[in-house]
């Protein structure tokens, strides 16, 4: 990017607020310092970067509109919903403004016999299941963060669950996008019916990270509840054995709902900080959910306790009631601010690695916490082999925070070494940009640029993220090639 | 371009065929033989074809099992058709994991043989089955079968099934996308993109997926109605009920009476039959049945049960019934709208047929809004009737793709029909991937 001297001057910012005022009115632009702060980052608070501007829009013109602005004034623009990402994707850019779609959060349209609801993107998640729980059906995809988090964010980061092991990932239950192009066109993206010709937009933007475009509205398939469900905590003496008894359930044939895995650590501070009434000396725990026809969950309890006992289970409790359920996963869901009530600081990890090797990776995490003197808590998504390795550590000891960043990177390599991924659901963003390469070699990530320059040329919107290095675009149809200032810089390489 | 070609030859040696071979013939697409055919042995032997294409601006047409060849418009030319077949190899499959890697020139058949040995399915029933259809190739076409239903989602398509990929890009690098595991978000999502992509993007030479166990028991009810407002009625309230069949097919009259024929099943003439695929543990496929009764015993005017071989064979002639014939006159489509609409659609039909003095097969995907429709007539007729379907489907917002029909009416229409508002970003990724445009041109959707 061009770096403009005028972008400093208090009368260019004057100017270029009163444009914005013009698109979005008064009540849509926030310029001043103070409320500033409040999106000088998301979730992840390590980084972080004051916007020259935040909007508020309301419309999908209004988004294409501020965005035309920003390609006219050559400024980049970073899309926000609820800020709960954890890997620095809201992050703003250095003399940027952030788009936030917080007030596009209608429920456009619910068509149950057709079982699709329509949304704007700042729809909170949970609203979705809300809206329809009386028709008895549901929208699948539950991250934890869910009675905060947007639509919007989930289709940008691809946010999965608890239950992602039956039910996919949100990519699985996004049949349309309209979405504003990163030069401020409209344009729709598959559509209310299933299989659309042409290349799979749907699918390429889903989990693009906000980075090629902003999504202004959301067709989600939806699904009938179950007709039972059924949920299972189990305790064991070793980790081990509670690893084992997933691949056990597996391969009796059954596709649990969901499978999660807490270890000691985090029995511990959830204990603590939810009362969620788990076994106080377990070493682990295995919560199993059983979804589906009565007849069918009635058939696999025998076969999950079986492979319960072949593990050793130390104590087995079934929730005899919804309550009794919440509880189980209340524990779970609030697993990572409980690691408040036991250290002053935590860092998420989010790694995915093939189930089968569960008890080596944990063999290794443990030898790492040894090696770099951080207590780490373990909490996963065993079904479908994503972990959340919490670290534990001190901000106010600088070695401390270093060695966490250290200790945390191993573990990735870990992930990757067993054929695993850096990320099951948090994204790659900012804080992860360095390590993509440990997955992807450089043609790899330049088929990446591919994409990213056919949406984005310009390299506008949320740039910064995701690539290792920035990575400017080759002008199409251009047969000389001539050097750009950011390449002679040395801050870039063509590809 | 005789050149090129030599240099091709010497890199396949001696597993290829020129024009004046016999075997040339069978590998044309609509009628355009290709100059050579080229059956590689690796990877890098097709990565440095593709290179010696994109240097001279060849056009390559990719081949796994060609069942799907008749897929897409015109081709702008057809100069080098590159066979996928000899990368047929299973790469991983760690059973625990429910993952497995494969090479794309398997053909599903021996995929999932080599699956079951395990109990486990990649869960999919596209058509061409027996005629060897790949995995690339399915995945290039994003093909499916009525199995569709289970979950929700996540079963019936390449699009939900695939994890990871890794293909030959136009300019000849081998990349790749995605991971091995079932579930990554680390980077753009490659894997979805060249789903459906019908090899205009590169090569498909690996795919990961994530894999089902095998249901342990299966029942078919097939059940017929003397209306079709009943049927679908019937339909809508098994969508709306605990029950979780796998499949939904909604069959009209002229399909079903001809499958009763061909398997005597002893249908209802002249009757839609309502096909509803019950797989699970026993005890649930049977109590499902007695609540599948209560819910359609007063519409119906009869049913029966299949199980074991008899539903095998009801499934295959449900998946390949547009495929078996070898007619020339006819077109295969298959429209997409949402459920609510499948009735208009089925009644055009039955108008059509009366009116045009047309055979019309029609199979539906009831709880995905997904129509199979076959037409047999003259040339006059079949563009007719086309043109009403697509006029209807798009009133309805909804989307119809010509499969297969004869080379006349294919070079009238576009086969994908109206994309819309993305067209333009879909021509500017191919432009990227492929500036020379040598994958496939002319026969994805816009003239990609």
């Amino acid at each position: 990017m061009n770096t403009k001297p005028e972008i400093e001057s208090t009368e260019w910012k004057n100017k270029f607020c009163g444009k914005l005022v013009q698109i979005l009115s008064e009540e849509g632009v926030i310029s001043s310092q103070d409320e500033l702060i409040a999106y000088e980052c998301d979730a992840l608070t390590a980084y972080s970067i004051k916007p020259i501007f935040v909007v508020l829009p309301r419309s999908t013109k209004q988004v294409s509109e501020v965005i035309k602005l920003c390609n006219k004034e050559n400024i980049p623009f970073v899309p926000r919903g609820a800020g709960t990402g954890l890997s620095g994707g809201a992050l703003p850019t250095e003399e940027g403004i952030v788009i936030t779609l917080a007030r596009m959060n209608h429920i456009l349209e619910i068509d149950i016999p057709n079982q699709r609801v329509v949304v704007e993107p700042g729809v909170v998640n949970l609203w979705v299941s809300d809206a329809i729980n009386r028709n008895d059906y549901y929208y699948a995809p539950d991250p934890s963060s869910q009675s905060v988090c947007t639509i919007g964010g989930n289709v940008a980061e691809n946010s999965g669950g608890v239950h992602c092991i039956k039910y996919g990932v949100t990519t699985n239950h996004i049949l349309s996008l309209e979405v504003v192009l990163p030069d401020g066109e409209i344009v729709e993206f598959g559509g209310k019916t299933l299989d659309h010709p042409g290349y799979d937009l749907v699918g390429l933007f889903v989990g693009s990270e906000g980075l090629l475009g902003i999504v202004t509205k959301v067709t989600l398939r939806i699904i009938r509840k179950p007709e039972e469900i059924k949920t299972f905590l189990a305790s064991f003496d070793r980790i081990e054995d509670a690893g084992a008894s997933v691949s056990g359930i597996t391969a009796k044939g059954i596709i649990p709902a969901g499978m999660e895995i807490m270890d000691y650590l985090c029995i511990q501070s959830v204990n603590k900080a939810v009362q969620a009434g788990y076994p106080e000396n377990a070493k682990a725990i295995l919560l199993v959910e059983l979804d589906g026809p009565i007849d069918e969950i009635e058939a696999q309890m025998p076969l999950v306790m079986e492979v319960f006992n072949e593990n050793r289970a130390k104590e087995i409790r079934i929730a005899k009631d919804t309550e009794e359920r919440d509880l189980f996963w209340k524990g779970r869901k609030s697993a990572f601010a409980a690691m408040g009530r036991v250290s002053p600081d935590y860092y998420v990890q989010d790694g995915v690695i093939p189930r089968s090797k569960l008890a080596e990776v944990l063999g290794e995490i443990k030898n790492l916490s040894k090696k770099y003197g951080l207590r780490v808590a373990n909490v996963f998504h065993a079904g479908d082999g994503n972990l959340h390795p919490l670290i534990l550590y001190d901000s106010s000891k600088e070695e401390e925070a270093e060695k966490t960043e250290e200790l945390a990177v191993d573990i990735l390599k870990v992930c990757v070494d067993v054929g695993g991924s850096i990320t099951g659901e948090h994204g790659v963003g900012y804080d992860k940009k360095k390590f993509i390469s440990l997955m992807f070699d450089e043609k790899d990530l330049d088929t990446m640029n591919l994409i990213r320059c056919t949406f984005d040329p310009q390299g506008l919107c949320n740039p910064g993220k995701l690539f290792p290095t920035p990575r400017t675009c080759v002008e199409q149809g251009r047969k000389s090639y001539r050097v750009h200032p950011v390449e002679k810089a040395g801050l870039g390489e063509m590809y | 371009m005789s050149e090129s070609l030599n240099e091709i030859i010497k890199i396949v040696s001696p597993n290829y065929f020129l024009d004046e071979s016999p075997e040339i013939e069978k590998y044309s697409v609509d009628g355009k033989k290709p100059n050579l055919v080229a059956l590689p042995n690796t990877l890098e032997e097709i990565s440095e074809i593709i290179k010696i294409a994109n240097r001279d601006s060849l056009a390559v047409v990719p081949w796994g099992g060609g069942t799907k060849i008749k897929l897409g418009n015109l081709p702008n030319k057809v100069d080098v058709v590159l066979c996928t077949n000899k990368l047929n190899q299973i790469l991983e499959h760690e059973e625990s994991d429910l993952v497995a890697t494969t090479q794309c020139g398997i053909s599903l058949k021996e995929f999932q043989k080599s699956l079951r040995e395990k109990n486990q399915t990649l869960p999919i029933d596209p058509p061409h089955l027996e005629k060897g259809a790949t995995i690339g190739g399915i995945i290039a076409t994003n093909d499916s079968g009525p199995k569709r239903l289970r979950h929700g989602t996540v079963h019936g398509t390449m699009r939900e099934l695939i994890l990871g990929i890794k293909v030959i890009r136009p300019d000849g690098n081998i990349v790749k996308g995605g991971a091995k595991v079932v579930k990554s978000v680390a980077g753009y999502d490659l894997p979805k993109l060249f789903v459906g992509s019908l090899g205009t993007l590169g090569i498909i030479i690996e795919a990961t997926f994530r894999l089902y166990p095998i249901p342990k028991f299966s029942q078919t009810y097939l059940v017929n109605f003397p209306r079709l407002q009943t049927a679908h009625e019937t339909v809508l309230s098994i969508l709306n009920s605990a029950l979780t069949p796998t499949c939904l097919e909604l069959v009209n009259l002229t399909l079903s009476d001809s499958i009763s024929d061909k398997l005597n099943l002893d249908l209802k003439k002249g009757e839609f039959s309502l096909a509803v695929r019950l797989e699970n543990v026993e005890k649930a496929v049977k109590s499902h049945v007695s609540k599948l009764r209560d819910i359609y015993s007063e519409k119906s005017s009869g049913s029966i049960l299949l199980e074991g071989n008899s539903e095998e064979r009801f499934w295959n002639e449900i998946r390949e019934f547009p495929w078996i014939k070898t007619e020339n006159n006819r077109t295969v489509c298959k429209s997409s709208v949402l459920i609510t609409d499948i009735p208009k659609v089925l009644e055009l039909l039955e108008e059509l047929s009366r009116k045009l003095g047309a055979v019309i097969y029609a199979s539906v995907r009831a709880g995905n809004g997904i129509l199979i429709i076959s037409i047999e007539g003259e040339t006059s007729k079949l563009i007719e009737a086309t043109a009403s379907l697509r006029d209807l489907v798009g009133s309805l917002k909804g989307t119809i793709l010509i499969q297969q029909a004869p080379q006349v009416l294919k070079s009238q229409i576009d086969v994908w029909g109206e994309i819309g508002s993305s067209l333009n970003i879909m021509k500017k990724l191919k432009s990227r991937f492929d500036p020379n445009s040598i994958m496939n041109p002319g026969r994805f959707v816009g003239g990609i």
